[in-house]
């Protein structure tokens, strides 16, 4: 899978040095297994999870009593599914029955290898399934497939088709790297042409050196495709988002999961602060983990990833004011929210070297 | 006897750039890669594009058409060629020797 939509909307952060924010609804990130049918090589979630242990597929009834719990304790009103692959879960239609009867939507993460087994659950749920993502990697056969593998690409072209001939809204998501970095007007007219309801990239994570070295923007790189997709945003009727990683340093939180609204469930019922950072390939720290809820209560674990949520994000607003006050720009790895979370908390495997005149 | 479509005794078939979507067993749609573009096809149209994606004559599509539906073979070859000749007029099929050709 890509980076996962969980990340707040706040107004592009090209648009606005202090950004508005819009942290959408409250709302839990939820994954469904640890298995994945794809091997994509940037791919943030750790691979032993994906590729060489069993399948571990969140139970029904620990999700429905957690997606209860949450309704209660957080005010969640939606739930985003991630994995892994989440239409690999053994019972996604028990998973789809359990958000209808909560009265929650939700929506997923896919890459759509599986989609025609997916679609008549989506028919039975179309009121409380709200759209699917699909994760696209280039905007032609090779492109796509190169990333992930042959037939990928017609696979996913037959999942937007079967969306659009039956008026299902969907949209794309594509990490942003250096490919796919100087596609981006090619990959919103594709998106937009296979008719989308909207487009959102998500900057590469740094997983380890040998992607960051081939795949990852530098930081004018990266400013230039934040620039790009702002004006891409501006241009296309159907909604462009850059949502995971935009340099962003305005004084409040950057994220949904700092500002509190959001958190993660893994597939074995954690909850973590982020689903961005669950999992992470190649990970040293699991200090985004505050609760096991096969053990304890919803609400108890949530008091934790509050204080968690409201600790980090001081934090870097601790940072930036700092670099602010030494007259110094804030760097990418605390101008990123998400690059600074990944090196706080203990999850880069990789951080690449820099070098600092110092005054 | 109607003629072939294109290249005299060969039928045409599927361009590679044309993603064909099964909706339901009956009906289709067409995705053009190269302008993309869809083409909602119904039920004859999604019989006849199978038949050309798995290589078959037009005149084994035709009577694939009459043992479906309450048509005459005559009919059934004449809405084949027409068929074909509009895939080939948007582009969406190739003639098999073209295809095969470096």
């Amino acid at each position: 899978m890509t980076a996962s939509p969980h990340m707040p909307h706040p107004s592009h952060p090209a648009q606005s040095s202090h950004p508005s924010p819009d942290y959408g609804p409250r709302r839990l990130t939820v994954e469904l297994t640890n298995i994945c049918n794809l091997h994509c090589s940037y791919c943030l979630r750790d691979d032993d999870a994906l590729h060489h242990q069993r399948a571990h597929d969140l139970p029904v009834e620990l999700f429905t009593r957690i997606a209860r719990d949450a309704r209660q304790a957080m005010g969640i009103e939606q739930v985003t599914f991630t994995g892994g692959e989440p239409t690999l879960h053994r019972d996604f239609a028990g998973i789809l029955a359990a958000v209808a009867e909560l009265s929650l939507s939700c929506s997923f993460v896919t890459n759509g290898w599986h989609f025609d087994r997916v679609w008549p659950l989506l028919q039975a749920h179309r009121r409380s399934v709200t759209h699917v993502s699909f994760s696209l990697d280039g905007a032609t056969r090779e492109s796509h497939d190169h990333w992930r593998g042959r037939g990928s690409f017609d696979r996913v072209v037959q999942a937007f088709t079967r969306c659009w001939a039956g008026g299902f809204p969907f949209k794309a998501k594509v990490t942003l790297r250096r490919d796919t970095a100087s596609e981006l007007e090619r990959l919103a007219l594709f998106a937009a042409r296979m008719g989308a309801a909207g487009l959102s990239f998500a900057h590469v994570m740094p997983t380890s050196a040998a992607v960051e070295e081939a795949s990852a923007l530098r930081a004018d790189e990266r400013a230039a495709a934040e620039r790009e997709i702002a004006q891409l945003a501006r241009i296309f009727r159907m909604p462009v988002t850059l949502d995971v990683g935009y340099y962003n340093t305005a004084p409040i939180a950057p994220c949904s999961p700092l500002a509190g609204t959001s958190g993660n469930v893994d597939y074995r019922g954690q909850l973590t602060l982020c689903c961005n950072l669950s999992g992470f390939r190649g990970a040293q720290g699991q200090s985004d983990v505050v609760g096991d809820l096969t053990r304890e209560p919803f609400a108890a674990a949530y008091e934790r990833l509050q204080r968690l949520s409201a600790a980090h994000a001081g934090r870097r607003l601790d940072a930036l004011s700092s670099l602010a006050r030494s007259g110094q720009a804030a760097d990418l790895a605390t101008g990123s929210p998400c690059l600074f979370c990944l090196g706080t908390l203990g999850k880069t495997p990789w951080v690449a070297p820099t070098m600092k005149e110092l005054a | 006897m109607p003629s072939e479509p294109e290249g005299g005794a060969t039928t045409p078939i599927p361009h590679e750039h044309v993603v064909f979507t099964d909706l339901d067993g009956i009906e289709g749609v067409l995705v053009d890669l190269d302008t993309k573009q869809y083409f909602q096809l119904n039920a004859t149209a999604s019989l006849i594009w199978r038949g050309l994606a798995r290589g078959a004559a037009a005149d084994q599509i035709a009577r694939e058409l009459t043992d479906e539906y309450d048509v005459t073979p005559e009919h059934a070859r004449r809405s084949v060629d027409t068929a074909i000749a509009d895939f080939i007029a948007k582009r969406l099929v190739t003639s098999r020797r073209a295809r095969i050709a470096p």
